[in-house]
């Protein structure tokens, strides 16, 4: 009787133990979550500040580019012009006396 | 005894296993709520970075296109400045050409054909020549003009030389006696008058 007495005994302590583990298993989970709850705003608040801000910098990019590139139109069309100012300039050279000598002409006609 | 042992070590066995998934059941949500919060973080920033490239880019074009049109004019500018500047020259050129022409041999002549066209346009008769105060000295056959004046007309004309001495470079204005119309063919006038086509011609010449 007396063995059968410490045998339940014993179960019952183990019962216990085991108990015991499985509380503190779910208080731990228990703690994970919170932790995790109150991580889940930083973790939202950096994804967004961290895509936002690649997005920022591509329009800074954006806006660049197309300074740079209006830069580069005005060089352009600025060197085309030159160069024809300076073709006009020797053509007006080279026919100027003609042009006051028809202008003459048509004043005094 | 060995059985009682063997049931307290599957109690606790049992106990262990089930910590264990609970314990991962754990990490596993919390894994799962950082990824969701991760998740709606990029895609709340996903919409707004779109409305913000979105006006980046319209505005980039937008300076691309004012830029290039800027570029355009200025462009422009610089060849349109370049012709004007030596549509001037041939016009002061013919200006100051003239001014040595009235002190030339060769303007009696020409002030005649212009007394003689302004008579003749303002249809003959009592008419009021005025010069400025050099040409006003030179030796005019006045009468010789009116007489070609009338034979062109056909009506007998005056010329009277005016006390009136107008600031111009040359050429005559022609006044009617009555003073109500006038014709001014003065080098002034003409090429206040015919601007636009001295201009067309220059540019046709030289560029």
């Amino acid at each position: 009787m007396s063995v059968l007495i410490e045998a339940f005994k014993a179960i019952r302590e183990k019962h216990l133990e085991a108990k015991k583990i499985v509380e503190e298993a779910t208080a731990h989970a228990e703690k994970l979550r919170n932790e995790a709850e109150q991580k889940a705003s930083r973790v939202y608040e950096e994804a967004y500040k961290t895509t936002l801000s690649r997005a920022e910098q591509t329009a800074i990019d954006l806006r660049r580019k197309a300074a740079k590139d209006g830069k580069h139109d005005l060089e352009k069309f600025l060197s085309n012009a030159k160069n024809e100012a300076k073709a006009i300039e020797a053509k007006a050279r080279r026919n100027f006396r003609k042009a006051v000598d028809s202008v003459l002409d048509l004043i005094l006609q | 005894m060995e059985s009682t042992r063997v049931i307290t070590e599957m109690i606790l066995e049992e106990a262990k296993k089930t910590a264990k998934i609970i314990i991962q059941e754990a990490q596993k949500s919390v894994e799962e709520t950082l990824e969701n919060q991760r998740q709606r973080g990029v895609e709340r920033a996903n919409e707004a970075a779109k409305i913000l490239l979105n006006k980046a880019e319209s505005e980039a074009e937008l300076y691309k296109l004012n830029s290039m049109a800027n570029a355009k004019i200025e462009a422009k500018w610089v060849v349109l400045s370049k012709k004007e500047t030596w549509t001037e020259n041939v016009l002061n050129k013919a200006k100051d050409e003239l001014k040595v022409l009235t002190k030339s041999k060769k303007y009696l002549p020409i002030l005649e054909k212009l007394i003689k066209q302004a008579g003749v346009a303002l249809g003959g008769k009592e008419l009021e020549v005025l010069l400025n105060a050099y040409d006003s000295a030179l030796p005019l056959k006045l009468n010789k003009l009116a007489k070609e004046i009338g034979e062109k007309t056909g009506s007998k004309t005056k010329l009277k030389l005016s006390k009136e001495k107008p600031e111009v470079m040359g050429g005559v204005i022609v006044r009617k006696a009555e003073g109500k119309v006038i014709m001014d063919n003065t080098f002034d006038d003409i090429l206040r008058r015919r601007e636009k086509e001295l201009r067309s011609e220059i540019a046709r010449i030289l560029f």
